[in-house]
C-alpha cells in the first residue's frame, strides 16, 4: 500500500511548533498513528489522556482500532493531538467560578456527569452547561479580579460515588485548600451588595427570558465540537426543573447550589413573585445567611466552644445542687411584668394611651390598674393565641408600639401596646409573637426571637442613616430583595415586613430553611418554565413556548397570557424535521401542533422536551445508575442515532 | 356495705360530670392533695377495698370544675344523656377488664377509652335519678349496675397484698399516678352533640388531643355507616349562615371552643362529596380550564399522574385558579368584582389598571390565620350577586365582622374550585395524608364486612373477626391486647368469662334473627342484638354487613342480656333514636349476664374459663368481668380515639386498685 505523509499538530509542543509529519499507509490504526507521533516528539509524559482531533470535520478520532481509511482520513487532514480533558472555568450557580478539568471529547451530557462527580452533586442529569451572558466589560471592572477556585488537580480515585470523610467527599480532604473549596460549594454565599445586585442583568420581559435558553450547549455533542476552548468560561446550572430525591444527608452541595440558583432567580426576577412572597424569600435568605455565618464561625472555634459548653454545664450542675429554690423558680412558668401603655382605637373616642401594670403569662396578657393590684382580678385578660401581631415602630421617633389584633367572636379586637424603649419592646414583642403561635415564654425560641427583633431594630437604625452600611452582623435589607424594591420602598418600610415573615421561619434549621425556600420557589405558578421564541405552524407572528416538566405552554407574546397548554401525558409522539428546523408534536385525540424555533436552536427545544420525558422515567426503576443511553435516545435526534 | 355506699355517691357525681358541657379540671390541684390524704387513710382502714373510694372522690372533684350544671344539663336532651351514659358505661365495662392487665404493663400515659375503669353500674344508677322517666333505655341498665358494682371491688381486692412493703411501693406509685393524673386532668374535654343525616343525634365526649379522624372513627363504630371517605364532621354557624367540613387532622376541641355560649352552631356527621374530590378527580381542579368532556373522560392513569405531580413532589402545587369574583369590602354593603388569583401564599387580586403579573398583585389574605367556609343564601342575607359564596375568617370569629372576607362566585363549580383550592393551599400535604388515611380506613372496613359475611358461614368466625378488629381502628394494638391478656392477669377471670362467653353456642355469633329478640323482649336473640338495636330492629341478617365488622360479634352477646329486663321500653327508645342505639347495649349486659349463655362464642380468649362460670355468675364480680370482654371488642373502634374523660378516670382508679 502506498505510503503518504500525515501531519499532526501536537499541542504539548506549544502553539507555534510546526506539525509533526509522519509517513503512514491507509491501513494504519489510529492508535499506531498516535504512538508514532508521540515517539517523534521525544517528550516524556503521560499521554494516556491524549487523542486525535480532526479539525476540518470537527470530530474526535477516539476509536484507536480503526484504520485511517475507515475514518476517511487523507493526506489533507489536519489532525491535532490534544488532551481529552482540559481545564475549564466553570461558573457555579452560587456565582463562584471554579477551574477544573472537563472532558472535551465526549458528549456534554457525559462531561457534566464527570464535573458533578468532582463537585459531589448527585443527579447530574438535571444540570447542564450554558454559555455565559456576555458582560460588557467596563474599564472599572478590570481591577476587580475574581477569586477562582482551582480544582484541576483533584483526581477521582474510583468510578463509584465518593465516600465521605468528615462529612466531606474524600477527594476534598487532601489539602486545606480543597477543604475550603468544599466549604464554598456546600455553604451559602453571603448576600450580594445592593449596588452589585442593581448592576446585574435582569430580564425585563418574557422575550428577554427566552434568550437565556438559547445558550444551552448541546448535550449530545462534545465541547470541542461546540467550539469551546480550553479555559473558556461556561456556566453550570440546573436545567431541568424537576429535582429528584433531594436528600440533605447526601446532597449538601446540590442543595446549596440549587438554593443559590433559586435565590438568584428570585433576586434577578427570572421568576416573578408577589410582594408577600418576596418578603418571605427575603426573610429566608436573611435567616439562612445568618445561620451560615454562625456555622462558619463555629467551625473555626469548634474545640473552644466545646470547652465553654463543658464549663457552663459544670456551673449549671453545681448551681442546681446548691439551690432548690432555683429549681422551683425554673419550674414555674416565666412571665413578664411591667408598666406599659395601652390604646384601644374605637370609633368616636380620642382617648390616648393609658398606663397599666401588665403581666404576660403563658399565652395571655393581663393588665391591672397598678403594680399593687397585680394579685387581684385583672382589668382584662387577653389570650393572644391565634392573634395577629405586628410592629408599629419608628426608631428615629422612639416609638415602640405593638399592634395586636386579637380574635373574638365578634371580630378582631384591635389594640396597641406602647413600650418605653427598645429593650422592653423586644421582650414584649417576642412574647406576643410566641403567644400568637400558642407558645409560652418558656419556649426555647424566646431568646432567639428577642435577639432577632433587636437586630432588625438595629438594621432599621443603620438603614435610615446610610444605605450601604453593611457589616457582617448586619445584612442590608435591600440585598435580600430584587432591586425593584429599592426604588419602590424605603428600607425602614421593608424591614418590618421582612421581620414579619421572618418570625414564621426563625425556628428552622439551615437545611429546613433551604428546603422551605426551594419549596416556595417551586410552588410559584411560573416555576420551572423555560421560555422559547417560536413560530407556530400556520401563524404569522412570533409566540412564546413555555416548556415545563409536565407540559408545554403556548403564550401570547404581547399580553403574556397563556393561550393553551398541552400535557406530556397526552403526547403520542414528537418529531423534528431537521431540514426545516420544525418540531411537530402529536397528542391524544388527533391533536397536532408544529412550530419552528425563532431564536434558539431547534435541537435545544427538542432536547428540553426529551429531557423532561427522560426525567419522568426516573422514578420508575429505582436504580441509581444513570441511563445515559436512554437520555441520548430521547434527546439526541437523528444526528446521534 | 361501705363500699357500695361510696360507690353510689360517686355515681351521682359522675352523672353530673357527664352532663357538663365543658369539663375543665384546672381546679383540681387543691382537691387532689386532699384526695391523696384520704386515699392513704382509706388504704389503712379498708385494705383492699379502699380502691373504690378514691375513684369516686376524684370524680367529685371533677364535678367541682363545673360552672352551671343546670344549664348544661338542660342543654342535653334526655335521649342524648341516655346515649352518652350508655356509651360511657360501655367503655367502662370494657375497660375494666383491661385495666388490671394494663396496670401490669407499662403505664399508659394516655389512657384510652378502654381504660375506663369506673364501675359501670355506678354510672348507670346515677343517671337514673336525675333523668325523667322518659328514658327507659337508660333506666334499664341502672338496676343491674348496682349489683355489679358491689362485686367489682372483690376482684380487685384479691389482686393485692396488704404487706407493708407493698404499701410503701403502692404509695409511691400512687403519688406518681396522682401527678400523672394531674396532668391528665388539664386535658380539656367537651361533650359534643353530633347531628346525623336523619336528624337524630349522638352525643360523645371528645378530648382536646383527639383529631377529627379519631372522632370519625368513633362515629363509624357507632353508626355502622359505610365508612367511605366522604364522611366528615361539618360545622354550621346559623348566625353567619356558614358551614365548613373539619379536616381530618384538625383537633375537634379547638374550633368548638371558639363557639360562644349561646351559640346555635352545630356539628353534623354527614357525607360531603367535595371533601376529597380533589383527590378523586384531580383533573377538575388542576385542569379546570379544559373542557368538561375531556375532564370527564380522564383516565385513571392520568389522574394518578396528576396527583403525583401535584402532591408527591417536594412542594405541593396549588391549582392555578383565577377569575373574576365578587368581593364584599370591609364593612361595605356593595359587592365589587375583581380578578382574583390563587397562589400557595394566599389569595391575590389584580388592582385596577394593572395586569396580572405577579409583582403587581395585591394580597387579599393569606391562609395562616383564616379558614374557608361555604356561605349559604347570601343573596338574601347580604344581597350577594349569587348564592355561591364563601368567606374567609379567623375561626374564632363567630359573628358578622369587618374582619371577614366575603367572596361570591358565578356558579357552584367556581365556588367548589375556590374553596377546595384554598384548602389545598392552606393544608398542603396534610390534606393528602388525610385522604390516604381515609381511604385505608374505608377499605379496611369494607374488607371487614366482606370478611364477616364469609365468617358467618364458617363455624369459627371469631378468630378472624378479632384480627380484623385490630385492623380497623387506627390504633389497632390496644384493643386486641386487652382481650387475650385480661383473663390471665385478673385474679378472677374464669367466672366472668363464663358469663360472657359460654362456649356452647359458637355459631350464634352470626345469628341473623336479631330483630326478633328486640321486639320479643329477650329470649333467644342474643348475638346480633347490638345490631338490631341500632337499626331499630329493622335489620335482619343483612345489617351485619353494614356495621364495622368487629363489634357485631361481641355486641351480639351483650345486647341480649340487656334486653330482657326492659324489653318494651328499650325497643321503643332505640327506634326513636335511630342509629344512636349502639352505646347503650354494653352497660346492660353487665346486669344480665345470667340470661345470655347462648351468645358466648365470639371472644376467643374466654373459652378456657367457662367451666367454672355457672356458679360465679350470680356473683357480682363475675358479672363485671363477663361483660367486659365482649364490650372490649365493641368499643375497640372507639378506643382509638383515646379517651373519654370518664374512661381515663376509671383507668386511673383501676390502676390504683391493682397496685394496692
Amino acid at each position: 500500500m502506498a505510503a503518504w505523509d500525515l501531519s499532526v499538530t501536537v499541542e504539548d509542543l506549544g502553539p507555534d511548533a510546526p506539525p509533526i509529519v509522519i509517513s503512514v499507509t491507509s491501513d494504519l490504526h489510529i492508535g499506531r498513528v498516535i504512538l508514532d507521533v508521540v515517539q517523534k516528539t521525544q517528550l516524556q509524559r503521560d499521554w494516556s489522556d491524549h487523542a486525535l482531533w480532526w479539525e476540518q470535520k470537527q470530530q474526535w478520532l477516539l476509536r484507536t482500532a480503526w484504520t485511517l481509511e475507515k475514518c476517511g482520513i487523507h493526506a489533507d487532514a489536519k489532525l491535532v493531538l490534544t488532551p481529552q480533558h482540559k481545564p475549564l472555568q466553570l461558573g457555579l450557580p452560587n456565582g463562584v467560578t471554579v477551574r477544573l478539568c472537563a472532558c472535551f471529547s465526549r458528549a456534554v451530557f457525559h462531561t457534566v456527569v464527570e464535573i458533578c462527580k468532582v463537585l459531589n452533586i448527585r443527579h447530574p442529569e438535571e444540570l447542564s452547561l450554558l454559555r455565559p451572558v456576555e458582560v460588557k466589560k467596563k474599564k472599572k471592572d478590570k481591577d476587580h479580579v475574581q477569586n477562582i477556585y482551582d480544582l484541576t488537580d483533584v483526581s477521582l480515585t474510583s468510578d463509584s460515588i465518593p465516600c465521605l470523610y468528615n462529612g466531606m467527599p474524600v477527594h476534598f480532604t487532601d489539602s486545606p485548600k480543597a477543604e475550603d473549596i468544599y466549604k464554598m460549594l456546600s455553604m451559602c454565599q453571603p448576600s450580594p451588595s445592593p449596588e452589585a445586585l442593581a448592576k446585574m442583568y435582569r430580564p425585563a420581559s418574557i422575550v428577554d427570558k427566552t434568550h437565556i435558553h438559547t445558550r444551552w450547549l448541546d448535550s449530545s455533542r462534545t465541547l470541542m465540537q461546540q467550539g469551546v476552548q480550553q479555559d473558556d468560561t461556561l456556566w453550570l446550572r440546573f436545567k431541568y426543573n424537576t429535582f429528584y430525591d433531594l436528600e440533605p444527608k447526601y446532597d449538601a452541595v446540590r442543595l446549596t447550589q440549587l438554593y443559590e440558583q433559586a435565590r438568584w432567580a428570585i433576586l434577578l426576577e427570572d421568576i416573578d413573585c408577589t410582594e408577600e412572597e418576596m418578603m418571605l424569600f427575603g426573610a429566608l435568605q436573611y435567616h439562612i445567611s445568618k445561620l451560615a455565618q454562625s456555622e462558619s464561625q463555629n467551625r473555626v472555634s469548634g474545640i473552644e466552644d466545646l470547652d465553654c459548653a463543658l464549663q457552663s454545664l459544670e456551673l449549671k450542675l453545681e448551681g442546681d445542687k446548691s439551690g432548690t429554690t432555683d429549681m422551683i423558680e425554673n419550674m414555674t412558668a416565666p412571665e413578664l411584668n411591667d408598666y406599659l401603655k395601652i390604646f384601644r382605637p374605637k370609633r368616636l373616642t380620642l382617648k390616648g394611651y393609658k398606663q397599666y401594670w401588665f403581666k404576660f403569662k403563658d399565652t395571655s396578657i393581663s393588665y391591672y390598674k397598678n403594680q399593687e393590684e397585680r394579685f387581684g382580678e385583672p382589668i382584662q385578660q387577653l389570650n393572644l393565641k391565634g392573634s395577629d401581631v405586628s410592629p408599629d415602630v419608628n426608631v428615629a421617633g422612639q416609638k415602640f408600639c405593638i399592634k395586636l389584633l386579637i380574635p373574638a367572636p365578634e371580630g378582631m379586637n384591635e389594640l396597641y401596646l406602647r413600650c418605653e424603649d427598645e429593650q422592653q419592646y423586644s421582650q414584649w414583642m417576642a412574647a406576643c409573637r410566641l403567644g400568637s403561635k400558642g407558645l409560652t415564654l418558656a419556649d426555647s425560641s424566646f431568646q432567639r426571637e428577642k435577639k432577632s427583633i433587636q437586630s432588625f431594630l438595629s438594621m432599621q437604625r443603620s438603614n435610615s442613616g446610610d444605605q450601604s452600611a453593611q457589616t457582617s452582623e448586619n445584612i442590608n435589607t435591600f440585598s435580600l430583595l430584587s432591586p425593584r424594591y429599592q426604588k419602590k420602598y424605603k428600607a425602614k418600610q421593608l424591614t418590618p415586613r421582612i421581620l414579619d415573615s421572618y418570625q414564621n421561619v426563625a425556628r428552622l434549621s439551615m437545611t429546613e430553611a433551604i428546603l422551605k425556600f426551594l419549596q416556595i420557589w417551586q410552588a410559584l405558578p411560573d416555576f420551572g418554565i423555560s421560555y422559547f421564541m417560536v413560530r407556530f405552524k400556520g401563524s404569522r407572528k412570533d409566540e412564546v413556548l413555555g416548556i415545563a416538566n409536565n407540559r408545554l405552554i403556548r403564550i401570547d407574546l404581547g399580553v403574556g397570557d397563556v393561550v393553551k397548554t398541552w400535557r406530556y401525558s397526552n403526547m403520542r409522539q414528537w418529531n423534528v424535521n431537521w431540514d426545516i428546523r420544525q418540531v411537530a408534536i402529536e397528542f391524544d385525540g388527533n391533536i397536532n401542533m408544529a412550530f419552528g424555533c425563532v431564536t434558539a436552536d431547534c435541537k435545544i427545544v427538542h432536547e428540553y422536551i426529551g429531557g423532561y420525558i427522560f426525567m419522568s422515567t426516573r422514578g420508575r426503576d429505582r436504580s441509581d445508575t444513570l441511563n445515559e443511553e436512554l437520555f441520548h435516545k430521547l434527546t439526541g435526534g437523528h444526528e446521534v442515532l | 356495705m361501705n363500699d357500695v355506699c361510696m360507690c353510689m355517691c360517686v355515681c351521682v357525681c359522675v352523672c353530673v360530670c357527664v352532663c357538663v358541657y365543658v369539663l375543665q379540671m384546672d381546679d383540681i390541684d387543691a382537691m387532689f392533695s386532699d384526695l391523696l390524704g384520704e386515699m392513704d387513710l382509706l388504704t389503712q382502714s379498708l385494705g383492699v377495698e379502699d380502691v373504690r373510694p378514691p375513684s369516686p372522690k376524684k370524680e367529685v372533684n371533677l364535678s367541682v370544675g363545673f360552672t352551671d350544671l343546670n344549664e348544661s344539663l338542660l342543654e342535653l336532651e334526655d335521649n342524648d344523656l341516655d346515649a352518652l351514659m350508655a356509651d360511657l358505661m360501655a367503655d367502662l365495662d370494657a375497660t375494666e377488664k383491661l385495666a388490671a392487665e394494663k396496670k401490669a404493663a407499662a403505664k399508659d400515659p394516655h389512657p384510652t377509652l378502654e381504660n375506663l375503669h369506673l364501675p359501670s353500674p355506678d354510672h348507670a344508677s346515677v343517671p337514673a335519678p336525675p333523668l325523667p322517666p322518659a328514658h327507659r333505655a337508660s333506666s334499664v341498665p341502672v338496676p343491674t349496675p348496682v349489683p355489679t358494682s358491689a362485686p367489682a371491688p372483690a376482684p380487685s381486692s384479691s389482686t393485692n397484698p396488704p404487706s407493708a412493703e407493698n404499701e410503701e411501693q403502692a404509695k409511691a406509685d400512687k403519688i406518681k399516678l396522682a401527678l400523672e393524673k394531674l396532668k391528665e386532668a388539664k386535658v380539656k374535654k367537651l361533650v359534643v352533640k353530633v347531628e346525623m343525616t336523619n336528624g337524630s343525634s349522638k352525643t360523645l365526649m371528645v378530648d382536646e388531643r383527639q383529631t377529627v379522624r379519631d372522632v370519625l372513627d368513633n362515629l363509624f363504630e357507632k353508626t355502622h355507616c359505610d365508612c367511605n371517605v366522604d364522611w366528615c364532621l361539618y360545622e354550621t354557624n346559623p348566625e353567619l349562615q356558614t358551614e365548613r367540613g373539619f379536616e381530618d387532622h384538625e383537633n375537634l376541641v379547638e374550633p368548638l371552643s371558639a363557639w360562644t355560649r349561646d351559640s346555635e352552631n352545630k356539628v353534623l356527621f354527614r357525607e360531603q362529596e367535595d371533601k376529597y374530590a380533589v383527590f378523586k378527580n384531580p383533573q377538575n381542579f388542576y385542569l379546570w380550564k379544559k373542557d368538561k368532556k375531556a375532564l370527564k373522560d380522564m383516565k385513571d392513569k392520568d389522574k394518578e399522574l396528576l396527583l403525583e405531580e401535584n402532591f408527591c413532589g417536594s412542594s405541593i402545587i396549588v391549582p392555578d385558579l383565577e377569575g373574576a369574583l365578587y368581593l364584599k369590602e370591609d364593612g361595605k354593603k356593595s359587592w365589587k368584582q375583581r380578578y382574583f388569583l390563587l397562589r400557595a401564599s394566599g389569595i391575590y387580586y389584580v388592582p385596577k389598571g394593572k395586569t396580572k403579573t405577579s409583582r403587581d398583585l395585591v394580597s387579599l389574605v393569606n391562609f395562616d390565620n383564616v379558614n374557608v367556609y361555604y356561605a349559604k343564601e347570601y343573596k338574601a342575607k347580604y344581597k350577594a350577586p349569587t348564592d355561591f359564596c364563601f368567606i374567609l375568617k379567623h375561626p374564632q370569629i363567630q359573628k358578622e365582622s369587618q374582619y371577614i372576607k366575603y367572596l361570591c362566585c358565578d356558579d357552584h363549580r367556581a365556588m367548589t374550585l375556590w374553596v377546595t383550592g384554598i384548602r389545598v393551599a392552606k393544608y398542603g400535604i396534610a390534606l393528602y395524608e388525610n385522604y390516604k388515611t381515609a381511604v385505608k380506613r374505608s377499605s379496611a372496613s369494607s374488607s371487614w364486612t366482606d370478611r364477616i359475611n364469609s365468617t358467618q358461614s364458617t363455624p369459627s368466625p371469631t378468630p378472624k373477626a378479632k384480627a380484623a378488629n385490630g385492623h380497623v381502628p387506627p390504633p389497632p394494638p390496644p384493643p386486641p391486647e386487652p382481650v387475650p391478656k385480661a383473663p390471665s392477669t385478673q385474679p378472677l377471670p374464669p367466672p366472668p368469662l363464663m358469663d360472657v362467653l359460654p362456649p356452647p353456642p359458637p355459631d350464634p355469633v352470626m345469628p341473623p334473627p336479631p330483630p326478633l329478640p328486640n321486639k320479643g323482649g329477650l329470649p333467644p336473640p342474643p348475638p346480633p342484638s347490638s345490631v338490631t338495636k341500632n337499626r331499630g330492629g329493622a335489620l335482619p341478617p343483612a345489617p351485619v354487613e353494614d356495621f364495622p365488622p368487629p363489634p357485631p360479634l361481641d355486641d351480639g352477646e351483650l345486647p341480649p342480656d340487656f334486653m330482657p329486663p326492659p324489653p318494651p321500653a328499650a325497643g321503643v327508645g332505640f327506634y326513636l333514636h335511630g342509629g344512636e342505639a349502639l352505646p347503650p347495649p354494653p352497660p346492660d349486659p353487665v346486669g344480665l349476664p345470667l340470661a345470655p349463655p347462648p351468645p358466648g362464642p365470639p371472644p376467643p380468649p374466654p373459652p378456657p374459663p367457662p367451666v367454672g362460670a355457672p356458679a360465679p355468675r350470680p356473683v357480682l364480680p363475675a358479672k363485671r368481668e363477663g361483660p367486659a370482654p365482649p364490650k372490649r371488642t365493641t368499643p375497640g373502634l372507639s378506643a382509638p380515639s383515646g379517651g373519654d374523660f370518664m374512661s381515663e378516670l376509671m383507668v386511673a382508679m383501676q390502676k390504683k386498685r391493682v397496685q394496692q
